[in-house]
C-alpha cells in the first residue's frame, strides 16, 4: 500500500499526500484515478492535483471530517485509472531571440545547443499539474542532462509562449509575466484562452510533445 | 452608467471570486471582505455575489449618470457626495451627475461600493471579479482607469438606511497549519506572542508580515495547493498570508491557516501596521463563520422589513 496521510487544511480543504518526493507511474495514475472520485461526488468546487497531493475544496464546510475519511477509504481502495490523455505536438522555435538561455543551458551542461534542441523535443512529457499562472502546466520529468537549478535572478518579462526548463521539469508560458525559468525556445501556440469554456488546452494527465520548428538554431 | 473620474490608487470590480478552475492555474481573486460585499449588496436588495467595487486606499472619484442607489461599506475612506460626508454601512440615493469621492484614512485601507441592481458585466470563467495579475475580468481586466464607464439600470431614489456592521480587528484568528513541525514548540508559541508588522511588499496577492523573531530555514515543500488564509513561511523567516489574488499551488510550509470569517480582517491590514495570530480549534471557526452567517441574515430580514413599503 502507497504512505500517504490525509488531512484537512483550514476548514475546507481536504488533503491527500504521498510521503514521496517524486511519484510513480501507477501512483501518479492513483492520483487521476482519485480526482475522478472526487468528481464524482458532487461535493468538491474545486480540485486541485499537484506534485505528490491532491486537495479538494469542499462546497460547504460541515462536514470535512466526514468527507476526509470517506476519501481516505477511496485511497486505501481504489484501483490505478489508465487516465485517456491527449496529446499536444506544441511547435517550437528554440534559440536564438526566441530561446535567450539556450547557449548558456548547453555551456552549463556541456552540450550543444543542438544536444540540448534534441534531448528536450526527443520525449514525451507528462502534464503533471498546473499552477503559477492560468494554463501554466508543470510538464515532466526533463531528461537528467537538462537538469539545471533556476536562473540566481528572476526576469521580470518572460515572454507569452516561452519555452522554459527548470530542475527536473519544463513548462511553456501562458501569458507574458516574471520568471526564473531558463527560457530555450518559444512556441505560437495559444495555451490559455479566458473567454472559452475550457480555457486551457492543457489537462492534468494530458501528454505533451515538442517539435523544432525549421527556423531552430542548431 | 457610473464614470470613473479619477482611478486613485487601486480601485476594481470583485465578486465573490472565481471557483471551478483553480486546477488551471487560475486564481480565486474576489473581495478581500465578502461581508462588506454581502452587506453592500444587502442594503440594496442585491444578490449576495453581487460584483461591487473595491476601493484600495481611496483617492478616486465616481459621477453617477442616472438617478440610482447605491451602498458604502468596508473602512471609512473619507467618502463624499456632493462634497457632503457619507457614512460607511450606509445606502444612499444619487441623482444624475452627483459625484462620489473618496480621500483616505490612516485607519482603513479598503472600502466597497454597489449600486442597486448591480453592474452589467460580462463574466469571465463565471465570474465577474477581476484577475489584476493574468489581466481578464471585471471591466477591462485591470483596476478602473480614468474614463472607464460601468453600466447599471437607473433606478427610484429610496430612503438612506444603514446599520452598524462588524468591527475589524487586528487580532486573526487561525488554525494549526500542516507543516507547524517545521519550527520548534517554543518558536511556534512564540508566534502568537508577536507583534507581526506589515511589509510594504504586500498587496492583494498576499501580506507579508515580519517581526523580531527569527524563523529562517532552508525547507521547501513540493508544491501542493494553496488558497487565501493560509500563512506560508518561506526560508527567510517572513510569514506570508495568502490573499485573494494568490497563485493556486506554493512551494512554501505552511505554518498556520486564517479562519474563513477572519479572513476579512485582511482587506484593512496596511502596511507598516501591526497585526497578531491566535491560535484557535476548527469548532470556533465554524462557529464564527456561522455567526456571521446569522447576523447577515437578520441584517437581511430587518431590512426587508423596513423598506416593505418603499420596494
Amino acid at each position: 500500500m502507497t504512505n500517504n496521510k490525509t488531512y484537512i487544511l483550514g476548514e475546507r480543504a481536504l488533503v491527500i499526500e504521498i510521503a514521496q518526493t517524486t511519484l510513480s507511474q501507477q501512483q501518479q495514475n492513483k492520483l487521476f484515478a482519485m480526482h475522478t472520485w472526487m468528481r464524482q461526488k458532487k461535493v468538491f468546487i474545486d480540485i486541485v492535483p499537484a506534485k505528490t497531493t491532491i486537495t479538494g475544496y469542499l462546497m460547504h464546510s460541515q462536514d470535512p471530517d466526514y468527507w476526509l475519511q470517506k476519501m481516505q477509504d477511496a485511497w486505501d481502495n481504489i484501483e490505478p485509472e489508465q487516465y485517456q490523455p491527449r496529446t499536444h505536438k506544441i511547435i517550437t522555435q528554440y534559440g536564438g531571440e526566441t530561446g535567450p538561455d539556450l547557449v548558456e543551458v548547453a555551456n552549463l551542461l556541456e552540450l550543444s545547443p543542438s544536444q540540448v534542441i534534441e534531448l528536450h523535443s526527443s520525449q514525451a512529457y507528462l502534464v503533471k499539474f498546473l499552477g503559477f499562472l492560468p494554463g501554466f502546466a508543470y510538464l515532466g520529468d526533463l531528461d537528467k542532462q537538462l537538469h539545471l537549478p533556476r536562473l540566481a535572478s528572476p526576469r521580470t518579462h518572460v515572454p507569452r509562449g516561452s519555452v522554459a526548463i527548470a530542475q527536473d521539469l519544463t513548462a511553456i508560458y501562458p501569458s507574458e509575466s516574471p520568471g526564473g525559468w531558463r527560457l530555450i525556445g518559444q512556441t505560437n501556440m495559444v495555451l490559455f484562452d479566458h473567454h472559452s469554456k475550457t480555457p486551457s488546452i492543457f489537462q492534468p494527465g494530458d501528454i505533451v510533445k515538442f517539435i523544432p520548428s525549421k527556423e531552430s538554431i542548431c | 452608467m457610473l464614470k470613473t473620474l479619477k482611478g486613485g490608487i487601486q480601485a476594481c470590480v470583485q465578486d465573490g471570486g472565481r471557483r471551478g478552475y483553480r486546477h488551471l492555474g487560475v486564481s480565486q481573486a474576489g473581495v478581500l471582505d465578502p461581508l462588506a460585499m454581502n452587506y453592500a449588496n444587502a442594503l440594496l436588495h442585491n444578490e449576495d455575489d453581487c460584483a461591487v467595487i473595491e476601493i484600495t486606499v481611496g483617492l478616486c472619484q465616481f459621477e453617477f449618470k442616472e438617478t440610482t442607489n447605491f451602498a458604502i461599506t468596508g473602512s471609512d475612506l473619507g467618502a463624499k457626495l456632493n462634497n457632503k460626508q457619507i457614512i460607511s454601512g450606509w445606502r444612499y440615493s444619487a441623482a444624475a451627475g452627483d459625484k462620489l469621492t473618496f480621500s483616505s484614512s490612516k485607519d482603513g485601507l479598503r472600502a466597497y461600493l454597489a449600486v442597486q441592481g448591480g453592474f452589467k458585466l460580462n463574466p469571465v470563467l463565471d465570474s465577474n471579479s477581476t484577475d489584476l495579475q493574468a489581466g481578464f475580468g471585471g471591466l477591462t481586466g485591470n483596476s478602473l482607469k480614468d474614463g472607464d464607464v460601468l453600466d447599471y439600470d437607473s433606478k427610484p431614489p429610496l430612503p438612506s438606511i444603514g446599520a452598524a456592521l462588524p468591527l475589524y480587528d487586528k487580532k486573526i484568528r487561525v488554525l494549526a497549519g500542516p507543516h507547524s513541525d517545521l519550527i520548534s514548540e517554543e518558536q511556534y508559541k512564540q508566534l502568537f506572542e508577536q507583534h507581526w508588522q506589515v511589509l510594504p511588499q504586500s498587496n492583494r496577492m498576499g501580506i507579508r508580515i515580519d517581526s523580531t523573531l527569527d524563523l529562517c530555514h532552508t525547507q521547501s515543500i513540493p508544491s501542493q495547493a494553496v488558497t487565501p488564509g493560509i500563512v506560508q513561511l518561506p526560508p527567510n523567516g517572513k510569514p506570508i498570508i495568502l490573499s485573494n489574488d494568490c497563485q493556486t499551488t506554493g512551494g512554501y510550509p505552511i505554518i498556520a491557516h486564517v479562519i474563513e470569517a477572519d479572513l476579512r480582517h485582511l482587506s484593512q491590514l496596511a502596511s507598516n501596521q501591526y497585526c497578531s495570530f491566535e491560535l484557535v480549534t476548527h469548532q470556533d471557526a465554524r462557529k464564527a463563520l456561522l455567526e456571521q452567517q446569522q447576523h447577515l441574515a437578520q441584517f437581511k430580514i430587518a431590512i426587508n422589513n423596513n423598506d416593505k413599503n418603499a420596494i
